[in-house]
Parts: structure tokens; sequence; C-alpha cells
């Protein structure tokens, strides 16, 4: 038998209590009347060997009740056997996972959790086969099952820790859900081995961590995790996140930033300061604003922007014991410049034609700035200019050598968007295209034309793919250019009017488009730019043309940056820390933001910069019970899923679990109770007995 | 004489104590005693037993014409005058102490009935002898006086006295005696019935000045069993029951000094009488009555063989 607390063991000395009170002759509280005391002299208490004799039963069952309960509140508990070696079956196939996430950059953790992954490492046996992952938002193979078996077995732990070597936690989120998905599937790949299989699950998981795609997942049979959470010293924790602004609000709202500070429900503080820091984020610049935030609530807070805020680019929260959600980065977005060059002889104030409502629907906003240059087909061009140029328009015949030098742009990558407003452009059209077969005439419906059959597939449409959208029956044409028959093999009719006459047709040529348009957008043509659809059409139109995707309004740690297309030259990324990457100009995105800051993009005018910030749900760090997990279907391993189980050998079932199955005292209590029973039975029945002889009366 | 009553205690003839106190009436449990004590010495309780002896005398001028015995006028044509009882009898004086102390009692009843029992029986026994008896209670202080009488209902009112509840707490020997001796002038008899757990000091300088106004005494002591033997077993906190007071008594323990002390109390209250003349007459509750009678009425006869009568008046004739 053994005690989980023996040092109440030490109670049982308290039986010495009831022995020398049996030896002392009972101080009774018993009055006896008697006629005068005037012969009688007190005496003191005595020993008499008489009254342990008489009342030895007694004796017995008090000193018994004293041992169950002293007994009771060591909590005894019998050592159960201990359980089969695991040497002995065929081993374990185990994939270790590791969280890295930025919430484990919490105190303790990182240590903790090494540590605990080098525990297991160390205990396992020689059949076991151990396979080791790293997770954040990514999950980094470590050691696979196959490198672990083929060193020796007493290298193999060494060489396990040796992989993680130099590593600590990053910047990224938790994603746990992939993580184990992915585990189960590195276990699922060699079923039928008769290994027991399971995931040992090992770091913070907070509330933060995404369980979503095991929603979708099923869990495969036989394979069961063990969560093993570590927990840091400091138990709650506060985070600052940014809050977005729609990209496409309106400039100027900048005055004010806005940010949520959430505290987790075991936070123990709740009074935290906001400001402006510094430049090098170590204190605040402006005068810090008091947020009160109550453990498990989120307070939002405006941050207005000093007037002359150069430099000013982080917002600190002050009073949060973990500092690593403490920052965030703020860089207000630059629009970005979209160059368009428009080719024809129009007049821009005529309100009949297409310039007119092109410089119209084409503002400014938060996301770009459209500069739009006009040149009518003899006036002398810069080639700057041209190459410049994210989307050409045209609507006019072109000279031969213009026409000539937007082919080149086109073959380069750039969109040419070829609108003629009359049927004399068919020859720039041949020469755009390069097929001098192709001919141009003019049609003029009975009373108009519709857009018959359009394929929402391609980009231009995509937009409207949405059958809320995809009415286009609104918009009449009153007159079109028909292209002679056949197309070019690569064309792609992407709307045809009722008529079955392509109306909208994109010609791919080198790496850039022709998107041609048999009817422009003007009122001498049709409705179309009178249409709620023409706005929608010309951005999607830019985003076909290579205008820089929408950046994302807020991005994390891990999303890709969007980078301009149709560069030539390598483009330079410089990270906070100041390193500069320079990226090749087929990368279209810049997947390299590891940690949160200001990235700058490009270089020279043209440079943007963009504040990339930790994910908000790093900061939900509340503790996840392993009950979310077999939530969503996912098998835990019964006898090892306490969480927080301190290391002990594990061959020996813990003492608490042991003692806690059994509950020992529980039937030490009942027995001290009966024999307490017993106890008052025997003295009532002796003091009966015992009463005196002699008794007074009045 | 003397082998009647130990013969009848020997023979289990005698009324137990117990069995005597659980008459109710004081005047039955008296007229029990008394009767059953005759009839232990006698075989007629009605014959040879003399009251006090009356009588006449010449008639002198002078005197109450209604004492004349006008029968022996009738014989003798001569006038003599008879003298009355009253005049000629015992006067008696029964002081009985009433106090707490008394109540206490481990036999079924109290020192306090038997002393009563016995007071009354006194009465009793002195009243069909035609002695004049009277009755003092007292506690801290004299509670109750009847003065000696031989009237009809006098006796039944001195039973009625006894009868009443006590209402004394402490006992103080010393001061009722004192007064006794100023309350009674005129010489007699007089039994103390009392417990006399006081000092025996205190109550020698009363006992000398009753003893000194010529009155003879007989001084009956009456202790419990329990306060002769101490024969309490279990330890307990002993409240005495005149002033409250609380000790914690081992009886084991405590029973050698306290029946030492008690010894050493009786011998000095003994000595204390037997150098005043004092008749001493220790009883135990359990004892019966009638042997104390015995006891009472043969010390009284010795006592008149050796001294005399030790006044003027009739005494008991033996």
């Amino acid at each position: 038998m053994n005690f989980l607390a023996p040092l109440f063991l030490l109670g049982a000395v308290a039986i010495g209590g009831p022995i020398l009170f049996h030896l002392i002759r009972r101080t009774t509280r018993e009055r006896t009347p008697f006629s005068s005391l005037l012969f009688l002299q007190p005496t003191p208490p005595r020993l008499t060997k008489k009254s342990r004799l008489e009342h030895l039963l007694l004796l017995l069952l008090r000193a018994l009740a004293l041992l169950l309960l002293t007994l009771g509140f060591a909590r005894p508990f019998f050592r159960q056997p201990e359980a089969p070696a695991p040497a002995a079956g065929p081993g374990t196939r185990t994939v270790l996972l590791l969280d890295t996430s930025a919430s484990m950059r919490r105190s303790g953790l990182w240590d903790d959790a090494r540590s605990r992954l080098a525990r297991h490492l160390r205990e396992a046996a020689p059949a076991d086969q151990i396979a080791l992952f790293t997770f954040d938002r990514e999950i980094v193979s470590k050691l696979s099952f196959t490198q672990w078996q083929s060193v020796p077995v007493g290298e193999r732990a060494a060489l396990a820790l040796a992989t993680l070597d130099g590593l600590s936690p990053g910047w990224s989120s938790t994603r746990v859900g992939p993580a184990l998905i992915r585990a189960a599937e590195e276990l699922t790949e060699d079923e039928g081995t008769g290994q027991r299989r399971r995931i040992l699950l090992i770091g913070d998981l907070q509330e933060g961590a995404r369980l979503d795609p095991l929603q979708s997942y099923e869990w495969p049979k036989g394979i069961e995790v063990v969560p093993e959470a570590v927990r840091p010293r400091n138990p709650g924790n506060a985070g600052l996140q940014l809050v977005a602004e729609a990209p496409d609000s309106d400039r100027g709202t900048g005055a004010v930033v806005r940010v949520r500070v959430a505290n987790s429900p075991d936070a123990r503080k709740e009074q935290f300061q906001v400001g402006w820091a510094n430049a090098d984020g170590t204190g605040f610049a402006t005068a810090p604003t008091d947020v009160y935030v109550p453990p498990g609530q989120g307070r939002m807070v405006a941050i207005a922007t000093p007037t002359n805020a150069v430099g000013l680019t982080r917002i600190l929260l002050r009073g949060d014991d973990e500092p690593f959600d403490n920052t965030v980065f703020v860089y207000p977005p630059e629009p970005a410049p979209l160059d368009l060059l428009y080719l024809g002889s129009e007049s821009p104030a005529d309100s009949h034609q297409p310039l007119f409502f092109l410089r119209r629907a084409l503002p400014d906003t938060r996301r770009q700035t459209v500069h739009l240059t006009v040149r009518k087909p003899g006036e002398t061009l810069a080639t700057e200019t041209l190459a410049a140029s994210r989307m050409i328009v045209v609507t006019d015949r072109l000279p031969d050598n213009l026409a000539d030098a937007v082919r080149g742009r086109m073959e380069a990558g750039q969109t040419v968007l070829f609108a003629p407003t009359g049927d004399t452009a068919g020859a720039t059209l041949q020469r755009l295209l390069g097929h001098p077969e192709l001919t141009l005439g003019e049609v003029r419906p009975p009373t108009y034309a519709m857009l018959g059959e359009l394929d929402f597939r391609h980009p231009m449409l995509a937009p409207f793919a949405d059958p809320r959208f995809s009415d286009f029956t609104k918009i009449h044409f009153w007159r079109y250019r028909k292209l002679g028959e056949p197309l070019p093999a690569t064309a792609q009719v992407v709307a045809r009017f009722d008529s079955g006459a392509p109306a909208w047709i994109d010609f791919p040529v080198g790496r850039g488009h022709l998107l041609f348009l048999a009817s422009g957008w003007g009122p001498d043509d049709s409705q179309f730019a009178l249409s709620s659809k023409f706005v929608p059409w010309l951005y999607s139109l830019l985003d076909l043309a290579g205008a820089a995707a929408p950046p994302s309004a807020n991005p994390l740690v891990g999303d890709p940056l969007p980078l301009p297309a149709g560069r030539t030259t390598d483009f330079a990324v410089r990270l906070p820390d100041g390193t500069v990457t320079n990226l090749p100009p087929a990368t279209i995105r810049f997947a390299g933001t590891l940690q949160p800051g200001i990235y700058f993009l490009g270089a020279g005018p043209t440079a943007t910069s963009v504040a990339v910030n930790l994910d908000p749900a790093e900061s939900r760090t509340a503790p996840l019970g392993p009950e979310e997990l077999e939530r969503l279907g996912v098998r835990l391993d019964p006898a090892l899923s306490t969480a927080a189980a301190e290391p002990k050998p594990q061959a020996v079932p813990p003492a608490q679990e042991a003692e806690g199955r059994q509950k020992l005292w529980r039937w030490l209590l009942a027995g001290t109770l009966a024999v307490l029973l017993i106890e008052s039975l025997v003295a009532g029945r002796t003091a009966r007995q015992t009463s005196l002889p002699v008794e007074a009366t009045s | 004489m003397n082998a009647g009553p130990n013969a009848a205690l020997a023979s289990g003839s005698l009324i137990s104590a117990p069995a005597l106190m659980a008459i109710r009436s004081l005047e039955l449990r008296a007229r029990a005693v008394v009767e059953g004590f005759w009839s232990g010495i006698h075989r007629s309780p009605h014959h040879g037993f003399s009251v006090e002896f009356t009588e006449y005398r010449q008639y002198t001028p002078g005197d109450d014409p209604r004492h004349l015995d006008w029968r022996v006028f009738g014989r003798t044509d001569r006038h003599y005058i008879k003298r009355f009882e009253d005049e000629t009898n015992l006067r008696c004086h029964l002081v009985v102490d009433r106090s707490r102390s008394m109540d206490f009692g481990s036999t079924g009843h109290s020192k306090a009935d038997y002393a009563n029992t016995l007071a009354a029986t006194l009465a009793y026994f002195l009243h069909l002898q035609g002695d004049a008896i009277g009755l003092l209670t007292f506690d801290e202080v004299v509670r109750e006086y009847l003065p000696a009488r031989h009237r009809a209902g006098h006796l039944r009112h001195l039973m009625h006295t006894l009868e009443a509840p006590a209402a004394g707490h402490a006992t103080d020997l010393a001061g009722p005696l004192e007064r006794t001796a100023e309350i009674v002038r005129k010489r007699g008899l007089i039994v103390l019935v009392s417990d006399f757990l006081a000092p025996a000091t205190a109550i020698e300088r009363p006992l000398t000045r009753l003893a000194a106004a010529g009155h003879e005494l007989a001084v009956f002591q009456v202790l419990d069993p329990a306060e002769r033997d101490f024969g309490f077993r279990d330890p307990s906190v002993f409240e005495d029951s005149e002033d409250g007071r609380t000790l914690y008594v081992d009886p084991a323990a405590a029973r050698p000094g306290y029946l030492d002390r008690l010894a050493a109390h009786n011998a000095s209250l003994r000595s204390l009488c037997e150098r005043l003349g004092i008749g001493w007459h220790p009883l135990g509750t359990d004892r019966p009555l009638e042997l104390a009678l015995f006891d009472f009425v043969q010390n009284r006869s010795r006592r008149g063989r050796r001294t005399g009568r030790p006044g003027t008046q009739g005494g008991i004739a033996s």
C-alpha cells in the first residue's frame, strides 16, 4: 500500500490522546450533592490501572477511529501492476507534432514543449517509429519514419533533436486542423503493420488554433491523438488587432486608426495603454490611450493619427505580460498607379463618344489611381508612355508604325482593348492581329441587337457569373462591326449577339491579349456605357490587363503579397528586418511574409509598402480543451489524454490517478464513522453501568 | 430490660428505617415506633410504667380550692390538694435542625426525615408519659417555636410543625442554641437533633450555657451512611448542599482523609458532651428508631441512677 499524503500518517500519534485520557481518571462533569464539604479536600485526577482495564474496549475503538481517520487522510492506494513494457509489443508508430506558432513565444512554453518532446524521444522503445513535424500555418517535416529507422537505436533521439536546433517559434498562426490531417495521412500510409498509431500533439493548444478542416475530415480508425498541452507561466494574454477598412472606402479616413484590444478569459490584467509607438517600438511616441478591458472581452479603440505622423508605423499595447502580440503595424495603403493609354481621335467633351465615359468610369480609389493618357492616332507617342501603359484602348485606325508598336507591347504582355467606332479601323485590326484576311463590316440591325450568348468563364465576364448579375439583355446595341470569317483558331468568343455574330472576342497575341469589341460603349453604338454593368466590366478588364490584384485589406503573417504583373526585371522586396529579396519577373506573389512589419515592395517611385500583422487568432490564448478535438471526431488516447500531466515514468501510472480510481479514503471514512457509532453505543452503556450507586434525594 | 431491644433486633422484629419512612404520617410513624418499642420491652406497655408520681398534700389556706381532691375528702373528710400532672411532669424541648444539609440522604430517605421521625417518636413517647413537649426548629436561626405543653392537640400541632417543609439554607448551630437558652427558661430536658456538621468548638459555648442553666441535654447526631462511610465510588464534583460550593473529589483517594476528619470531629463532640454531662447519641439513618429510643431511655435511666435528676421536677422512670 502506498500513500499519496504520507505526512498525514503523523496524525496517528493522536492515538496517544485516548490512551492518556483513559489513564487519567475521568474528570467528570457529574455533580454529586453532598451535605457538607467540611471534611472533604480536592483530589487531583490520577492514573489508575483500574480504569484502563475497565474501558479497554472503548480505548481500542477510539484508537481505531483515529487510526482509520489518519489513514484516510493519508490517501492510501495500491500501486497497479506496471503496464507491459512497450518494447515487448510491435512498437508504436508516433507522429510528433510540435507547435511553432507565434503564441508559443509566450514565457516558458517553447522550453517546456521542447523538453517534453525530448522526453518522448528518449523514452521511445527500439521498436517504436517516430516522425517529427513542426507546424504553424505550414507543416514542416523534420524527421520521417524512414530517417528515424535508418540510424541506430541509440542515436535516434539525438538525430530528432538535432533537427530542432536553432528552431524557435515563428510568427505564423496555429493551424492544428491541417497539421493533424497531415499527420494522420502520414500514419495511414503504412496501414496494416499492426503497430499502435498515435499522434502526439505538443503545443499550447489555444483557442485560436484552427480546427475547422477537421470538420470535413473523416478521422481514420486506429489513430489516437495525445494532446500534450504546455501552459505558460502567465496564463492571461491581451492582444492588439488592426481593424481593417474596406479597400474601396474613401480616402482621407486615415486620420483615425481603429484597433481592437482583446483580453483572454483567463487574464489577470484589465488595464492597458494603447498608442503610437516610436520608431524602435520601445515606447510611446504620442500620449497613449488608457483602455479597460475585462477578461474575456474586447474593446475597440480609435487612435488618432498625428498630423506629422512621419515614421509612425506601429501601434503598441502596454500592460500585457506577453509581448508577442502587442504591436500592430499600420501603413496606409498607397493607391496603385494605373496608366491607361487611349488612342482615338474623338473629343473628350463629346458625350456621344467612348472617351467621355471612360474618363468618368475610372475615379481614383484607395486601391488605385488611374492615369488616362489620350493620344490622337497621328500624334507622336513616347515609347515609355506606351510601355508604361497597363492597357491600351484603340478606337480608331492607327498609323501602321503605331499599330506595330502596339502589337509589340501586346506581345510583351500588355492588353489592348480594340473598340472601333467605325469600320475604317479594320486595317489596324489586321495589323494588330497579324491577320491580313480579317475584314470588318458594319451591321445595323433593324431594331437593336442584344447580347445573346456570354461566356462567364472568361475573366472579363467572371464577375457577372452570379445569376443575379448575369442579365445583359437590358443593353441594346444599335450597330456593331462584324468580323469576316474565319476567325483565327486561337480567338475566343466571349459574347455573341442574338444574331450569332461575335460581340466580344479575346485574341491572344504573344503574351498579351487583344480584346475586340464589335460594338463600342458610346451612345452612338449602344446603351452599354449607361448600364450598371459598364464600370464593373471595366475593372474586370483592368484586372485582366494585369493591374495589381487587390491587396488583402490587412495581410497577415504568411499571406502572400501580390506583385505587379508584367515586370521585366527583378523585383526587390525589403523585409521588416532590412534584408532585401530580389524576385524574378515571373514571380507573381511574394510568400516570404514570415514576420510582422512593413514590407517595401519594389523600388523607385512605384514602390509600395504593406503592413503585415500577426494573425489575431493567435491572441486567443485561452486553453482549448481536448474535448474540442473529440467533438470534431478526433479519437483521443483515453489513457494519456491528461493534458498537463507532470512528466513521470510512463510505466508507472500517476499516483493521483491510481488513488483517484481506487478512492480507498471513502471506505476508511465510512469505517471511521462506523467505529465512532459503536464507540458511542459502548460508551453510553458503560456510562449507565458505572453511574453513581448513591443518589441524592431532595 | 436490655435484652429486649437487642433480642428484637436480632430477631428482625424491629421496623427498619426505610420501612418506617414509607409511612407518610409522621404521627403514625412515631406511634409505630413507640408501640413497637413497648412491645419489645414489655408484654403490656400500659402496666409497670408509672407516669410522674402524683402527690397529695394537706390543703393550706391560699391553695386553689379547685385542686381539692373531693374523693379523698369524701373518704377521709380531710382536705387534700392533688398536684396536677403538668406541674409535676417533665418539660422536654425538642430542638431539631431543619437546615439544607439535613436534606441529604442516600438510603431512600433524608436525614431530615429521620430526624423528624425521631423527634416525633420522642414527642409521642413523652406525651404518652404525660410530659410536656416543646419544639424548636432552626437552621441558621430559630424558625419555629412551640412551648412545652401537654394538652390535647398539642402533639398534633407539633407533628404538623415538624412536617412543614424546611426553608433554611445554612446551619448555624451556635446561634440557635444560644437562642434556645434564652427561650427555654424553665429547666427541663432539651433534646438536640442535628447532624452537627459544624466545628465542635462553635457549639461548645452554647451547650455549656444550656447545661449550666440546669437543663438536661441529650444530643442526637443524625448521619447518613454515605456521610459516615463515604461509600462513593466514582470521582465527581461534590456540591455543598448549603452554600453550593463545589469540589472535585475522587472518593477512592479522599475516603481515608474524610473518615479520619469525621472521626476526629465526632470524637471532639463526644468528649465535649461527656465533659458537660450530655447524653451523646450518634445515629445512622439506616438504624431502626426503636434502638435510638431504647438508647435514649437506657441512657436516661443510667443518668438518673448515677447523677440523679438534674432538675427538681419529674423525670422518666424506666
